[in-house]
């Protein structure tokens, strides 16, 4: 993402256009912060992030195990 | 037990596999910020795909997630050729093959819904936003109202800032 595509990201989410999809996300409660994020990242970054999330969501997870 | 996608995809490049990555993992090369443990694959399921999938997973011991041990399963081309989907456990991680996907219908249409993305030095085939909304309002669950939610959120997003 180039610094003036970061830009116009940060004032869709701000300010979504009205009746727009993005408007629409926002209202449901999507945190698009998060989505502008990730699209600054490359794909292989994208999948880095989720597996590491995803790794601490299972340890997590298998903590809640019986008799712990 | 979470995949590692990226060893999985290079598995199945190098046997050259014809397979479209779906489901989660799709969403999250898109750009999602939803967690997905597992990886989630719409395969060719022409004959000579289907053996060399069994052969290239064979080192990975596949076997069906959730089912109970003592069930047998063998996961070979007859397995597959009589089957459609299949959700796995192998020693990579939680990996579901689907011959056909809700909503779009089976490999080739798929692949016609799908993208080539870049994951650094490996290529593959993503559903496309689209094929993941058609997808997803096809599931019609309740969680994936979110996810519908989302995907048009992200496709306006991305188009807006391509036009930059």
């Amino acid at each position: 993402m180039t610094p003036k595509q970061r830009k116009l990201a940060y004032e869709l989410i701000t300010n979504p256009p009205p009746g727009s999809a993005i408007a629409a996300a926002k209202e449901y409660g999507i945190d698009l912060t998060l989505l502008v994020e990730n699209l600054d990242l490359t794909v292989a970054q994208r999948l880095r992030k989720l597996y590491s999330v995803a790794s601490f969501l299972e340890k997590l997870r298998q903590s809640n195990g019986p008799g712990r | 037990m979470i995949p590692a996608s990226e060893k999985f995809l290079t598995i199945l490049n190098r046997a050259e596999i014809e397979y479209v990555v779906i489901g989660g993992v799709a969403m999250v090369a898109h750009g999602s910020a939803k967690a997905t443990f597992d990886l989630d694959v719409c395969y060719n399921r022409s004959k000579q795909n289907i053996e060399k999938l069994c052969r290239a997973l064979a080192p990975l011991h596949p076997r069906l997630r959730g089912a109970p041990k003592n069930l047998p399963f063998r996961f070979d081309a007859k397995t597959v050729a009589a089957g459609l989907n299949f959700t796995l456990a192998t020693d990579l991680g939680d990996f579901d093959l689907l011959g056909e996907v809700a909503g779009l219908g089976f490999y080739d249409a798929v692949y016609n819904s799908s993208v080539l993305k870049r994951v650094e030095k490996i290529s593959c085939r993503v559903l496309s936003l689209d094929g993941l909304y058609r997808a997803k309002k096809a599931a019609g669950r309740d969680k994936d109202l979110e996810a519908l939610k989302e995907i048009k959120g992200l496709k306006e997003l991305t188009e807006r800032l391509s036009e930059e």
